[in-house]
Formats: structure tokens, C-alpha cells, sequence
């Protein structure tokens, strides 16, 4: 475990609304790591696997998952991150517009971490995702072992 | 192919059955009149037989008198004097049955006009040759019986009765011909007949047959119809289930793609009430300290940007309500029914009991019958019902009048009725139907809700296979009536 490398947050939200409110709470919250943000499916599983930068070659990160997008499905790329020998101990939090019951079970199932709902209400949702960063804070990552 | 329609078959086959009956009617008639003329032509032969034998017995008396004459003549004896009396006696019983048989015959009768003189003098004479004989007068009796020879009498009477013989022979030889040619007429009629009938029959086996075969095929094709009936109900619910499904997932796809830009329009608005607060704060400082700054429009600025974030934030809440609402229907109708015995009384008195604070605030008391019936279905299901239209019974009093609820029932049978009972401010009648429609509401909106809560009992218990219906008159109460299968199976819905 190395605490000393810093965590890189990995977005793959397709709204850019949703993407900005959430990055603006987080940054509130007094976490400045660095943070990378994919509109669709397919470029973030190429940075996430592929790319120099990437969590799979470069350090420890933490990945925030909308299961809405355009190209694929959300719960695919959690199906994939989960089954990777190199990313499977990242931690997933998935946030979407869905509090479908079995939906939720689903991907705790599939091995998310955090599953958090969008709420329409924006001060929950503003706090929900403060939090989010204290949580973020005294998160222990695991280094990824290269 | 010659198609056949069933009244041009019935008109046919009734054409074939008359044209037989008529074959059928004419041989017969033909069959009659041929026997009776053949008896008419055995009656003919025989009489002519007749006739030619009594001519023959004439014919032997008349010789046999005359021998018997001539032999006592020769040789008196009493025996030959027997023969005669008895030969004589019979010549004119025989002439007259001649004339009377052949009565209808003119030239035979013509012909025993001849004879009948010759046979009389005949006989005359050989009564008076036999008189004069028994008197001794021998000797002159054979003269003149000589000189009877020399005539040659009874050499005629032999033509002339041959003569007759041999008319009617030929009479009986040319009606037995005439006779043959009918016979023979008749014969082929009679074949043609038959050769007809055998034809109509052949050509009715035809028609009779492919017209069965018809109808055998009509009735296989209605028999695998009849036995598949199961199948095709099995795939109309199938393909209605798949409707069912597809609308679900429509109503969830819609309201969760709506919901994505709801969190953005909230979110910015917060955001904006927030950079609205901070602006707010420099335009109150620059008020107080530099207040030539601040200008009308500025002033104005101030006041009607919370107005309009307060506008869309309402206007964002309430869609999220109503996105909500076709969420919460369509994820109910989603859900998978599990049907199980449910005590209705402890049910309904725990549903009372999380009304208890709101029943007690409008002073209004709720009572439910001792004899509820129990009833086998989706308990989340029941509950939601029944809760829903408590609520609604709770909500609309009519307000400084004693609220009355009441809940009720009776089983009839495999179905079961519910009845939920209030003396609250009633549904005007336009509104019946309305007011389970989603979002819609009727009479006046005082209280707090979307419109949801009977449109979603309605789509409950139609899942459970019953109805409601309401009567209502505006401020005297409403009447829920539910009818609901006492035991639920599930047929066919969704999973």
C-alpha cells in the first residue's frame, strides 16, 4: 500500500450537468485529487485498461459510474473493472437516477462499493456527494498491483 | 372445380329425388300395363282354346251321331241307339257355347250362320232315319240315308268347322304377335328406364359424396379450431403480456431519461440561488455604501430572480412528483403478485391503526365490520388498496360534520365485495370516471397529492383480476365498491 501516491477519480458520466454539479461538490468538500471525465462507455474502458495514465498501469483510483450511457451499459463496465486481475479492488461508486430496488441489488452484487442515488432534490444530492468526498478523504485505496 | 354452395346442392339433390321418383313411377306403370296385358293375352289363347275345343267336340258329336246312325242303320243294336241319344243330345249344348264364345267375332259368326242350318238338318234327319229305324221302316231309312250321302252334308259340316278352326288359330296367332312387339316395346322402355335410373343414382352418389367430403373437411378444420382454442387464448395472452411488458418498460425508460435532466435543471437552479445569495450580499453593500450604483433595474433584478428560481424549483418538483408516480405504477406493475391467505379484519385494523393520528385530528371515527370476508391474494397488493382509499376517505370530509367511516363486506360465491364507506364532501358524478385517471383530481384542490392514489388502485386491483366502482353525490359521502376474486391465480401476467 503506498498512501503516498495520489488517488485519481476516473467520471464516466454521460451528462455533462450532472458531471459539473458533481465535480462542484466534490471540490466543496475540500478534495483536490486529480479527476478525469469520460462521456461514454468506450473511451473510459480505454483509459481505464489502456492508457499509460490509467489506474491499470498507474496507480491507485477511484472510479464514479453513471450506468446510464450512451454506448453501453454502466453495469458492464462494472462487470469488467470487478473482473480485471489489475482493477478489481478499485473502487466502484455508482451514482444514477435509478433507486430501483433490484437495480441497487444488482450492482452491489456485481461488486460495487458505494451505490448512490441522484436525488431530483439538490441539497441532498449536494450533501450526498459531500459527504462522498469526506468519505473520500479517509478512503484507503489499494495501490494497484502492477 | 364445379363449386357447390348448399342451396344449389339442396336444389340439385332435390331435382335428382323427383327425376328418380318419376323413373321410378313411370317403370312401374310400365310393369303394370305389361301385366296386364299379358293376362289379357293368356285370357285371349285360353278362350281361343276354348273355342277350338268345343268346335272339336261339336265336330266329334256331330260325327259320332252320324256314325251311330249309319251303324244302326247297318246293324240295329240298342247300345248303338245309346251312342246316339247321347251324342245327339250334346250337338246343339255345343253349338250354342260356339255361338256364344265367339259372339264377338263377326266373321265366325257369319260362319256358324252357315253352319248352324246344316247342323240342324243334320241332325233332323238322322232323328228321323233313327224314328223311322226303331219302326221298322229299315229298308226306307237306309235309302234315304243314301241319298243323304249323295249330298254330301256332313262333308261341309267339316269344312265349314275347320274353317272356323283355322280363323281362330290365325286370330290367336296374329294377337300373340302384336302382343310379342308390345312385350318387347316394353322391355327396352323398361331398360331405358333403368339405364336412366342407374345414371341419376351414379350422379347423385357423386354429388352427395363431395359435398360429405366437404363437409367432413369443414368439420375437421372446426374441430382443430375448437381444440386449438386453448392455444390461440394461450398466445393472445402471451402477445397481451408482451403489450403489458413493453408498456412497463416504456414508463420506466421515460421516467428515468426525464428524471436525468430534472437533477441538472434542480441542481443549477440551487446553484444559482446560491450564486443569487452572494450577488444579493454585494448589491445590499453596495446599496449601503455606494447607492448611486444601484438601479432600478438592479433593484427589480433583485426581487425576481428568487421569484423565478422559486418557479422552476416548484415546477421542477412537482415533474419529479409526477416522473415519481409513473415510476412507482410502473415498477408496481412490474411486481410479481404472491397470492396468500389473508385474515382481512387484522389487516384492515392495522391499516387503521397508521391512520390513528389523522383519523383523531378530523375528529372522525373509522369502524370495520366484524364480518369482513377473508380472501386469498397479493398481500402488499390489498394493502395498498385499502389503504389508499382509507386515505382518501380520511382526506375528504366534508369539514364541521362528524366524519363516519365504514368498511365492509360480503362473499358471494368465488368473487368477493368490498366496501368502503364515507359521509365525507363526495365526487360530483362528472367526475367518476376522472378521478382514477392519473394525475387527475376533482372537486376542490385543498389537499396535498398528484392525483396518483386511485388511478393506482385501479391498476391494482385490475392486476388482481376484480373492478371498482363508486357512487358519489357531492357532500354526502362516497361509496367504493370492490370486487375482487376470492382467490387470486395469477394467469398469464407478467412474471
Amino acid at each position: 500500500m503506498n498512501n503516498q501516491r495520489p488517488v485519481n477519480i476516473v467520471m464516466i458520466e454521460d451528462d455533462e450537468g450532472h458531471a459539473r454539479l458533481i465535480e462542484k461538490n466534490i471540490r466543496r468538500a475540500g478534495i483536490s485529487n486529480d479527476l478525469c471525465h469520460f462521456l461514454n462507455g468506450g473511451e473510459a474502458i480505454d483509459y481505464l485498461f489502456n492508457h499509460p495514465e490509467g489506474p491499470a498501469r498507474n496507480g491507485p483510483a477511484l472510479v464514479l459510474l453513471d450506468l446510464n450511457l450512451p454506448d453501453m451499459s454502466g453495469t458492464d463496465i462494472l462487470v469488467r473493472i470487478k473482473g480485471d486481475e489489475h482493477l478489481k479492488r478499485t473502487p466502484v461508486v455508482v451514482l444514477t437516477t435509478t433507486d430501483d430496488r433490484t437495480e441497487i441489488q444488482r450492482c452491489y452484487d456485481l461488486g460495487a462499493n458505494v451505490y448512490i442515488t441522484k436525488p431530483v432534490n439538490y441539497e441532498s444530492f449536494a450533501d450526498a456527494i459531500r459527504q462522498l468526498g469526506l468519505f473520500l478523504a479517509v478512503m484507503q485505496v489499494p495501490d494497484v498491483e502492477a | 372445380m364445379l363449386r357447390l354452395d348448399d342451396r344449389r346442392f339442396n336444389r340439385l339433390a332435390l331435382l335428382a329425388l323427383a327425376a328418380g321418383f318419376a323413373l321410378v313411377l313411370i317403370a312401374f306403370g310400365l310393369i303394370v300395363a305389361s301385366s296386364i296385358g299379358n293376362q289379357r293375352a293368356t285370357e285371349r289363347v285360353q278362350h281361343t282354346y276354348e273355342v277350338v275345343d268345343e268346335l272339336a267336340q261339336l265336330k266329334l258329336a256331330v260325327e259320332r251321331t252320324e256314325t251311330a246312325t249309319r251303324g244302326y242303320l247297318l246293324a240295329p243294336d240298342p247300345r248303338r241307339m245309346l251312342t246316339f241319344r247321347q251324342n245327339a243330345s250334346r250337338i246343339l249344348p255345343h253349338l250354342a257355347k260356339v255361338t256364344q264364345l265367339t259372339s264377338d267375332n263377326r266373321q265366325q259368326q257369319r260362319t256358324i250362320a252357315l253352319l248352324r242350318p246344316k247342323i240342324e238338318s243334320q241332325l233332323a234327319i238322322d232323328r228321323d232315319l233313327m224314328a223311322r229305324s226303331e219302326r221298322g221302316q229299315l229298308g226306307a231309312a237306309r235309302q234315304l240315308f243314301i241319298e243323304r250321302v249323295k249330298v254330301r252334308q256332313i262333308e261341309q259340316i267339316r269344312i265349314l268347322a275347320r274353317r272356323m278352326h283355322d280363323a281362330e288359330l290365325r286370330l290367336l296367332a296374329e294377337r300373340q304377335g302384336t302382343e310379342a312387339k308390345r312385350r318387347s316395346q316394353l322391355q327396352w322402355a323398361l331398360a331405358a328406364a333403368g339405364l336412366l335410373l342407374l345414371l341419376l343414382g351414379a350422379a347423385v352418389y357423386g354429388l352427395v359424396r363431395r359435398y360429405t367430403s366437404r363437409l367432413t373437411r369443414a368439420r375437421d378444420e372446426l374441430h382443430l379450431l375448437n381444440t386449438d382454442l386453448e392455444g390461440q387464448v394461450r398466445l393472445r395472452t402471451a402477445d397481451l403480456t408482451r403489450a403489458n411488458e413493453e408498456i412497463q418498460r416504456f414508463a420506466y425508460i421515460v421516467s428515468h431519461d426525464l428524471r436525468s435532466p430534472l437533477v441538472n435543471v434542480l441542481g443549477f437552479t440551487a446553484e444559482l440561488e446560491t450564486a443569487d445569495r452572494a450577488i444579493g450580499g454585494l448589491v445590499e453593500r453596495a446599496e449601503r455604501e455606494a447607492p448611486q450604483l444601484v438601479t432600478a433595474e438592479i433593484r427589480h433584478a433583485r426581487e425576481d430572480l428568487p421569484e423565478a428560481i422559486g418557479f422552476i424549483r416548484s415546477s421542477t418538483q412537482k415533474m419529479d412528483r409526477l416522473i415519481n408516480a409513473i415510476l412507482t405504477l410502473s415498477r408496481q406493475g412490474r411486481r410479481t403478485l404472491n397470492p396468500e391467505p389473508l385474515a382481512m379484519r387484522p389487516l384492515l385494523e392495522d391499516l387503521a391503526g397508521t391512520l390513528e393520528h389523522r383519523l383523531k385530528d378530523a375528529e372522525a371515527t373509522l369502524s370495520i365490520d366484524a364480518d369482513v370476508p377473508d380472501l386469498h391474494s397479493d398481500r402488499l397488493a390489498i394493502e395498498q388498496i385499502f389503504s389508499n382509499l382509507l386515505e382518501n376517505a380520511v382526506k375528504y370530509l366534508q369539514p364541521g360534520r362528524p366524519g363516519l367511516i365504514r368498511v365492509g363486506g360480503r362473499s358471494g360465491g368465488d368473487r368477493v365485495v368490498y366496501e368502503i364507506e364515507d359521509n365525507g364532501r363526495g365526487i360530483d358524478p362528472a367526475d367518476h370516471v376522472r378521478v382514477f385517471d392519473l394525475f387527475r383530481r376533482a372537486g376542490k384542490q385543498d389537499q396535498p397529492g398528484e392525483g396518483i392514489g386511485l388511478a393506482h388502485v385501479r391498476a391494482l386491483v385490475y392486476r388482481l383480476g376484480g373492478t371498482i366502482e363508486l357512487q358519489s353525490a357531492l357532500g354526502e359521502g362516497t361509496l367504493f365498491r370492490l370486487h375482487l376474486p376470492q382467490r387470486f391465480s395469477d394467469l398469464g401476467g407478467a412474471d
